[in-house]
């Protein structure tokens, strides 16, 4: 009995504890939780939940969202496709000019956010558009990853 | 110039060597009556200090600089070796040393004087063509003065002035033949980058007047469409337009609960999306919004702006916005009846013109009835608020040589921006967007001409006297501006604010500009008329 505890107490496995691999996985940074997203099933399954994106997408902002951003990001596209489309390059692209000068984490305000979420509309527009052109009946633009030209200009590299 | 004359004597005289006699022969043959003088210089390479020594002295006498610092802090070559020491001078001005063709004539017979410089050739063109022999002349002359300047950009500059000179007289054959020169000059200087790129449209527009062929330049709708996105893409100017309409609307809507916004242009409705989503999270709550978007008819059948209201409709019901939609179409803005818009005196009006109010400016500027029966009926609808943007530049002045020249500089500036833009094939189409702009500017007079651009001080007057007083654009659109330029790879645009108006320019120059108006209360407007 004593070894099968020992045994046990020896063997933590980290899929087992569901709840504190999703608390684990909520404080990664973005580049982290894609990698992590690679590593098995069970945590490619738990790093789509897009609530891990939610904290992501909020973690620096200086105050906390209405409760009404939900329901429009979610019709949107979801937290993931807003951060990897727009988050993240609007984030580097304004955070960039601010690394050299002052090299802390910055929070973002809520300017930025909004901007963000009308270039995030944008998109899921001309998604829309490009559904529609390519004469898909059934909507499903989860899978339509057309990437529109609207928000290729953050993708470009920064001219410092 | 004595030094001159000494090199072409010298360089007439075949036999140099011959005058030192009786000293023994240096090996590379220097000119004996230079050596004489003190300056070493090859008999072979004689034309060609000359040459170098005649384009210093122009670039000396035509550069814009203080160029005395010349003589203190550069270093300079033994001024004995003549010809390392022009070389080293030219170098100063960025001047490097270019090999001539071989089938230069005579110097002595092209030069006409000590100091040949830009303005002198160009009156010496337009003064005295009579014949073809002297066109000819001038011709050889002008391509001669060409090899020998470095800056074929400026040149081309000044030619595209000469010749807009030309058209505005009437002197359509000297026009034809300097535009048969211009396109020569285009091929040595660079087509992809600068000024080659608006040099070219601008020789295309006016050999298109020339012909009399202006009309005939417009693309069909839906090519416009696709130019228009492409432009919308690649350059922030229609974003800055979009974002910061879209900022004031917002505040106007304050606290309404019927909203109805008209846009008279409606094309992809890329403007909307955004206002949309930005009315769904307003605090509140969202209002009902109806759009109403003004465009022109579709010729194969499509109702395109039916299709367009569709895709914003079914935005809005994801976001779960109160959407309703109505397209009016109609092929010119005064063409449009206010019944048509189906105002409600109850919603709050917002009324959008991006880049189309310019179009209603007709010829006669003493009529100017297009534009005050427009606007007549826009304050008779009252609207919350009235966004205007329009590019910055005056190019509906009388005069053909005035518009050419504001719109060149205008357009270089453009074309420069544009330069910065990564994405292919975005940049190409938003050229010819560009393009086809400046050929209706160039080309097209009467009701053919709509790009009738002018600045954001006319526009003030014209809307004060219409009954329209300003809205200040508040700081959170001067934010979100610079904040959308901060996204944009290119570092060289700015945004300015000028008594509540928003411009967006390329190295402070302002290409485009923003403003918000709403309409003055009848009481005050006949309190005014009374004084």
């Amino acid at each position: 009995m004593q070894q099968q505890q020992k045994e046990k107490k020896l063997k933590f496995f980290i899929n087992d504890d569901i709840d504190i691999l999703i608390e684990i996985l909520k404080r990664l940074d973005g580049r982290s939780l894609c990698v992590a997203a690679c590593v098995c099933r069970l945590w490619r399954t738990l790093a789509r939940n897009d609530s891990l994106w939610e904290e992501l997408c909020f973690r620096h902002v200086s105050s906390p969202p209405p409760s009404s951003v939900r329901p429009v990001v979610l019709a949107l596209g979801g937290y993931k496709r807003l951060y990897m489309v727009c988050l993240r390059p609007v984030l580097s692209r304004l955070g960039l000019a601010e690394l050299t000068s002052h090299r802390v984490k910055r929070t973002w305000t809520r300017d930025e956010l909004q901007l963000s979420l009308s270039l995030f509309c944008v998109h899921y527009y001309e998604r829309l558009g490009a559904a529609a052109a390519a004469g898909d009946t059934d909507r499903s633009l989860g899978e339509c990853d057309a990437s529109t030209s609207s928000l290729m200009f953050l993708c470009k590299p920064v001219n410092v | 110039m004595v030094l001159y004359d000494s090199a072409t004597s010298g360089g007439s005289n075949s036999g140099s060597s011959s005058s030192c006699s009786g000293t023994k022969q240096p090996v590379a043959e220097i000119d004996g009556l230079l050596a004489g003088a003190g300056y070493k210089v090859r008999s072979s390479e004689l034309r060609q200090v000359a040459q170098r020594l005649e384009r210093l002295e122009t670039v000396m006498v035509n550069s814009p600089a203080d160029i005395s610092q010349l003589a203190s802090d550069t270093v300079h070559y033994n001024p004995s070796d003549l010809a390392s020491w022009v070389d080293s001078l030219l170098s100063e001005f960025n001047q490097p040393p270019l090999p001539l063709p071989s089938d230069l004539p005579d110097l002595p017979d092209i030069i006409a004087g000590p100091s040949v410089n830009h303005t002198a050739v160009g009156n010496y063109l337009t003064d005295n063509f009579t014949t073809t022999q002297q066109q000819q002349q001038q011709q050889q002359q002008m391509m001669i003065v060409t090899a020998m300047e470095e800056d074929s950009g400026i040149r081309l500059v000044h030619m595209l002035m000469t010749c807009a000179e030309s058209v505005q007289r009437g002197e359509m054959a000297v026009a034809g033949s300097l535009i048969e020169d211009m396109k020569g000059l285009l091929t040595r200087v660079n087509p992809s980058c600068g000024i080659g790129k608006v040099a070219g449209c601008f020789i295309d527009a006016l050999s298109f007047r020339i012909m009399g062929v202006g009309g005939s330049i417009c693309g069909s709708v839906s090519e416009n469409e696709i130019l228009y996105h492409h432009f919308y893409e690649a350059c922030p100017y229609l974003k800055f337009a979009h974002f910061t309409a879209n900022q004031a609307i917002l505040e106007a809507f304050d606290g309404h609960d019927c909203v109805h916004v008209v846009d008279f242009n409606l094309m992809h409705g890329l403007q909307w999306p955004a206002l949309i989503q930005a009315l769904a999270l307003r605090p509140g709550g969202p209002p009902l919004l109806r759009l109403t978007g003004i465009g022109p008819p579709s010729p194969d059948g499509r109702d395109s702006l039916r299709e367009i209201g569709l895709r914003l409709a079914e935005l809005a019901r994801s976001v779960n916005i109160r959407f309703t939609f109505r397209g009016v179409a109609a092929s010119r803005l005064e063409d449009v009846k206010p019944w048509m818009l189906q105002v409600s005196p109850k919603e709050a009006l917002a009324v959008n013109s991006i880049l189309q109010l310019h179009k209603l400016l007709g010829s006669d500027p003493a009529r100017n009835s297009p534009m005050e029966m427009v606007l007549g009926w826009i304050r008779n609808l009252n609207p919350k608020i009235m966004t205007v943007v329009e590019q910055e530049s005056n190019h509906n002045q009388p005069e053909f040589l005035d518009r050419f020249t504001t719109a060149l500089y205008y357009y270089s500036t453009m074309f420069d921006s544009l330069e910065a833009c990564p994405l292919q094939p975005e940049k190409a189409l938003a050229e010819i967007y560009l393009q086809r702009e400046i050929c209706n500017v160039v080309c097209c007079e009467g009701s053919a001409r709509v790009e009738r651009h002018e600045p954001l001080a006319k526009w003030r007057n014209r809307l004060a006297g219409a009954g329209f007083r300003p809205l200040h654009l508040g700081s959170n659109a001067f934010r979100q501006a610079s904040m959308l330029l901060t996204l944009f790879s290119a570092e060289g645009y700015s945004v300015e604010e000028t008594e509540g108006c928003l411009t967006l320019g390329w190295h402070s120059r302002p290409l485009i500009a923003a403003s918000a108006w709403h309409a003055v209360p009848d009481v005050m407007m006949s309190h005014q008329n009374s004084n």
